[in-house]
């Protein structure tokens, strides 16, 4: 049984179903509800098997957690990027479980990690139609010619790596509160990592000159506000929901 | 009261937001919200400090349930006084500075949610208000440095800083972690005061916590200031704007003393931890030192002098003169700023006059003025050991006659006596025409410097430490035993006596220079040269990383 919940709260190498699912899904919105949906039947299953969960599955978790991480460094497509980031970031969920969290908790530290994640994916729908591909260093400099796509394709990575003030950031904090001080010495190394994949993403992307000419439109206004009312409206959720004002 | 405190970070942060949201924005119209904005934060800053003069009393304002809290402190109130003045250089500064290059909005965007974030940091009541700022600064400065889009050395050094920073982030939020679990509360007042009633009832990582907790801190002040071997990130961010450059070393690298002062009441029960500190700082000023004479770039020169500067500065913390350090960081804020402002006018300066000193034969014949001469050596030496260490001590005497007892306040005597020195010496190597009236004005100089300096420092001591006793706590726990101690100040008095007598002897009996230095002189100049290969070995451990991640991701297929 805890095999079954560990395909959708993701442990290596049981996460490979849901990176290969995503990898094989046309749209983007598909792979951003999956990236949704996915680990919520995670933690769907824990709350009806409640199962006993062995001091091994939190060392476990960390293990797969850092694998990912490590991959990301030299991960270039967005959506590939977006997916094992997720990996990463839900099988941190276990240290949270191991601590006999509640389920509202479990849930909403789920969609804390998830749905900047599932964001990401959605991004990469306007970049591919701009550039052909969603893949770092193929058109670096956007921030030249398509300031807001920039601008949004930076926040929103910001806001997956668990930046303040996205609710990722008082998410991890939840979960260090819970751990053990060497498990939490872990946890804070994944994240260290996350925090150096996404600058590695983003100069490859974002900023540098390119040899190759961008000839496509930037991100209209109104997808632009939409993204920036999304992000908005997480941010302030997470303050609220943390008890930080609003 | 309240609204001011929450005015403080608010207002940049309002700054900001119009300024990204106003469609098709003029330039002047940008750098003029911002800078009205900088205007009515500092007067802001003055009058809370004003306030907090006339009713001096703590006030904490919360704005969440759970966190989300300013605190009104002495230090808060000097801080955001610092930040804010500096912030407002930068801004008025910038607006010519940065007019023709691209991204000025966004420029001066980040430039607001930077003085936004550092005041949110000075002014925290509760750990996750302080930890969300903190972090927040390491990304707004990634991307200031990194304004120059097209310029990929800015961005390998935003990264080396951004990096570095986030290497200081995570032992704080560890710290911040570990003092929640044991004490129970976000609120700092409320965590120190709980502290104070049972520092010694918990352990972490086998170690008392308060001693874990200090050297977490302490770790991520030294990623912050600079500290040998975090170190190395400083020198390059010349890369960035002159404006960010301005704000970093006046500012943000200062942060690291800053931090050690906010968790005083920690460092009270982690002596050992004060030694470290000491040692880092004393390790960081030296290699700054050294490193700042070998440079070629007068930024990067200005670069590791910052460096060196934030070595002493933890020096001062680790000998226990919290208050010293914040005095320093404002001080050398308002310095440094200065020097990197002119920069660009020292050098225009260079191209002009080169700065040859005209010969003896020059001087008599052409000019027709007599020639400069020098004390004699002995006479130079003795004024050059007595007099600093009279003047230093005297004037510390008078501020508190019982200063000798305290060991901190005797280490930095010594550095006060080091530096005095080496003022009256390079006075000596001048050459004047009259030798002995510029010896006078020099002393007479320095007298007034270092009263000045002392009788401020006093006055910042009272005002951030009112509580004596605490100050004395800290300084006892940065002591070490007195028999130890006596005998490093007699070891350093030798050494500093005889090191000044042996260098005018030296210099009277003329230092030929050697045409053939010496293999371990060339060896050691090879490793200045290369910055002690430091930067090197980060960059190798990088490529271990990336390859390693390379390799698992070929194994795994990519999923």
């Amino acid at each position: 049984m805890l095999l079954f919940v560990a395909l959708f709260l993701p442990l290596y190498p049981l996460s490979a179903v849901q990176n290969l699912i995503l990898m094989r899904l046309r749209t983007p919105v598909a792979r951003a509800a999956l990236l949704l949906l996915w680990p919520q039947i995670g933690v769907a299953l824990l709350y009806v098997l409640r199962l006993e969960i062995p001091a091994f599955v939190v060392i476990w978790a960390l293990l797969s957690a850092a694998f990912y991480a490590l991959r990301l460094l030299t991960v270039r497509d967005l959506r590939l990027w977006a997916s094992l980031l997720s990996s990463s970031a839900l099988a941190l969920t276990w240290g949270l479980v191991a601590h006999g969290a509640d389920i509202a908790q479990l849930s909403l530290f789920v969609i804390w990690l998830s749905l900047p994640a599932a964001l990401l994916v959605l991004l990469t729908g306007p970049v591919v139609r701009r550039l052909g591909a969603a893949y770092a260093g193929l058109y670096a400099g956007i921030v030249e010619h398509q300031p807001r796509l920039a601008v949004i394709l930076t926040a929103v990575v910001l806001c997956t790596v668990a930046t303040p003030p996205f609710p990722g950031f008082f998410a991890m904090l939840d979960l260090l509160r819970d751990l053990s001080s060497a498990a939490a010495l872990g946890v804070l190394g994944i994240w260290l990592i996350w925090g150096w994949s996404a600058t590695r993403l983003l100069q490859g992307f974002v900023v540098a000159s390119s040899s190759r000419e961008i000839d496509a439109p930037d991100l209209g206004r109104g997808g632009m506000a939409t993204y920036v009312v999304a992000l908005f409206i997480f941010a302030a959720a997470s303050l609220h929901f943390t008890g930080g004002g609003l | 009261m309240d609204k001011l405190i929450v005015l403080l970070p608010a207002l940049p942060l309002l700054s900001a937001v119009i300024n990204a949201l106003l469609p098709n924005n003029k330039r002047r119209r940008v750098a003029r919200i911002s800078i009205g904005s900088a205007t009515i934060t500092l007067l802001l800053a003055a009058m809370t400090l004003v306030e907090y003069l006339c009713v001096p009393q703590p006030t904490l304002v919360w704005l969440g349930v759970h966190w989300g809290s300013l605190y009104l402190d002495p230090l808060a109130c000097i801080m955001t006084l610092g930040v804010a003045s500096i912030n407002l250089v930068v801004h008025v500064y910038s607006a010519r500075y940065m007019a023709e290059e691209s991204g000025y909005t966004r420029f001066y965007v980040l430039l607001d949610l930077m003085a936004a974030a550092i005041l949110l940091m000075v002014t925290a009541g509760d750990l996750i208000t302080l930890l969300l700022a903190w972090n927040l600064i390491g990304v707004l400065l990634y991307f200031l440095l990194g304004h120059d889009t097209r310029r990929a050395t800015a961005q390998r050094y935003a990264f080396w800083t951004f990096f570095t920073y986030r290497l200081g982030d995570l032992p704080l939020i560890l710290a911040a972690v570990l003092l929640v679990q044991a004490y129970h509360t976000l609120s700092l007042p409320l965590l120190f005061e709980r502290i104070a009633a049972a520092p010694e009832a918990h352990t972490a990582f086998g170690l008392p916590l308060m001693t874990t907790a200090g050297l977490l801190i302490a770790l991520a002040g030294f990623a912050r200031s600079a500290q040998f071997p975090l170190h190395t990130w400083l020198p390059y961010t010349m890369e960035g704007p002159t404006p960010v450059s301005v704000l970093m070393h006046a500012g943000i690298v200062n942060a690291g003393g800053f931090l050690i002062n906010l968790f005083a009441p920690v460092f009270v029960y982690a002596g050992d931890v004060l030694h470290l500190l000491f040692a880092v700082g004393l390790i960081t000023a030296l290699l700054g030192s050294v490193l700042m004479l070998t440079q070629n770039d007068v930024k990067k020169a200005l670069g590791y002098s910052t460096m060196g500067q934030m070595g002493f500065m933890f020096v001062e913390c680790g000998v226990g003169a919290f208050s010293l350090a914040i005095y320093h960081l404002i001080a050398h804020g308002l310095f440094k700023g200065t020097l990197f402002l002119s920069s660009g006018g020292v050098i225009g300066d260079a191209r002009k006059h080169d700065g040859v000193p005209h010969d003896d034969v020059y001087t008599f014949v052409v000019e027709r003025r007599p020639v400069a001469s020098r004390l004699p050596w002995v006479a130079a030496a003795v004024i050059t050991v007595v007099v600093p260490i009279a003047v230093l001590g005297l004037s510390h005497w008078l501020v508190g006659s019982h200063f000798v007892g305290q060991q901190g306040a005797v280490v930095l005597l010594f550095f006060g006596w080091v530096t005095g020195a080496q003022l009256l010496f390079a006075t000596y190597r001048l050459r004047a025409e009259s030798p002995w009236r510029t010896m006078a004005m020099v002393i007479l100089s320095l007298v007034v410097v270092v009263a000045g300096y002392t009788l401020i420092a006093h006055a910042f001591d009272l005002f951030l430490y009112p509580d004596r006793a605490l100050s004395a706590r800290i300084f006892a726990a940065a002591s070490i035993p007195l028999t130890t101690f006596e005998i490093l100040v007699g070891i350093l008095t030798l050494s500093i006596v005889s090191g000044w007598l042996a260098t005018y002897y030296t210099n009277d009996k003329g230092d030929k220079r050697n045409d053939n230095p010496s293999e371990l002189r060339l060896a050691f100049y090879s490793l200045v040269s290369r910055e002690f290969y430091v930067a090197d070995v980060y960059a190798w451990m990088n490529q271990v990383v990336l390859h390693l991640s390379r390799r698992l991701n070929v194994w795994a297929r990519w999923v």
